[in-house]
């Protein structure tokens, strides 16, 4: 219930960075913060051409679809999912404050969630473990 | 299921979930190593592509930082960021595809504004640009810098880049080309160049907009999707 919660409102963050990069704009930050800008025009918010959000969108549905899912595979495959996600906004929060020397507020609450999907996810397998197959 | 058979199922998933684990922590810390010793660029002593760059711009009338024959009825404005690695791109693959085929031919010249979002770099390269321009060489000078750009979050823009960029780009009296970039006058052009963009609404480099007989005054138009093309488009919709 939770990780389908925290997964519904991933793939919402995901797709309104990736819509308004389509737009060739960035995404809004509250408050009139440069950061977003600063991020969306860096070269790290592109991977092959593809902006990262659209892939931050296909693992939060992944997720998603792991929290519906029952046995091995959805314990499984959702907290190696999130594992990746969690990893990967490490790093991306690593360059945000290291790097490009802005925050994006999007790219916090994206960071957040996949902290939270992460460690949902990690008990979920571990209780599973635990549990009789 | 057996009871020993429950212990290699959990087993088996305990090791899995452990090396996922190991694997992403080795990833993670590979990835923050190579972001960390990456070249910045915006290497002063040595600056690439002038030959090339020259060798376009080459025969095309410049005033300040206007390309193009000054009795074109269109002028394109691009409005970028000289730290900006999306500019850098078009600078690349877009303008000079432009430049040939409107630039060169009089169908519109090309002027290039400042709108600096990257950092307090910015500004400075975008003056230094300008007093290029005060000697003909504002586009030389804009684009070798482009084909020289450092990682955007690194300081290289150094007085030293600057001048080896301005020397590439042909500025032939650096001492007064030193004295212009630091001048209020170019500072504040790019201060008011900046604020230009923002009222046109823009929210991000490169921005463009036009200006001809058919509009009403600069109009902004989007070139993102296939930019060479909506370029064309927008100068040949200006006439």
């Amino acid at each position: 219930m939770v990780a389908t919660f925290l997964a519904a409102l991933g793939v919402g963050v995901a797709t309104y960075i990736a819509i308004a990069d389509s737009g060739g704009s960035a995404p809004a930050c509250i408050g009139g913060s440069g950061g977003c800008q600063t991020v969306a025009e860096s070269s790290y918010s592109h991977v092959l051409g593809v902006n990262i959000a659209i892939f931050g969108a296909i693992a939060y549905l992944l997720l998603l679809a792991a929290a519906w899912g029952r046995g091995d595979l959805a314990r499984m495959g959702g907290f190696i999912v999130a594992l990746g996600g969690f990893g990967y906004s490490v790093y991306l929060t690593y360059l945000e404050l290291w790097v490009i020397d802005a925050i994006c507020q999007w790219c916090v609450a994206s960071a957040i969630l996949m902290t939270l999907l992460f460690a949902v996810n990690a008990v979920r397998m571990v209780r599973y473990v635990g549990e009789p197959a | 299921m057996s009871a020993g058979a429950d212990d290699r199922r959990r087993q088996n998933l305990l090791k899995i979930a452990s090396a996922a684990v190991f694997l992403a922590v080795i990833a993670v810390a590979v990835l923050i190593v190579v972001s960390a010793s990456e070249n910045d660029g915006g290497d002063a002593e040595s600056i690439e592509g002038a030959g090339e760059v020259n060798r376009r711009l080459g025969g095309i009338p410049q005033d300040g930082m206007v390309l193009g024959d000054p009795s074109a009825r269109v002028k394109l404005v691009e409005f970028g960021d000289l730290k900006c690695p999306v500019c850098a791109s078009y600078a690349e693959e877009v303008i000079p595809a432009v430049i040939d085929s409107q630039v060169r031919t009089g169908r519109a010249r090309i002027e290039f504004r400042n709108y600096t979002i990257i950092d307090e770099q910015s500004g400075p390269a975008g003056a230094a640009a300008i007093a290029a321009g005060e000697q003909g060489r504002g586009w030389n000078f804009v684009e070798i810098f482009y084909r020289n750009q450092g990682n955007e979050a690194a300081a290289y823009v150094t007085d030293e880049f600057l001048t080896a960029v301005a020397d590439a780009a042909g500025v032939k009296d650096i001492a007064r080309w030193q004295r212009d970039r630091q001048s209020p006058k170019a500072t504040d052009a790019v201060a008011s160049s900046t604020a230009a963009a923002e009222e046109l609404g823009f929210t991000g480099t490169p921005s463009f907009a036009v200006e001809g007989p058919a509009t009403d005054g600069l109009e902004p138009f989007e070139a993102y999707e296939s930019p060479v093309e909506q370029l064309e488009e927008a100068i040949a919709g200006a006439k």
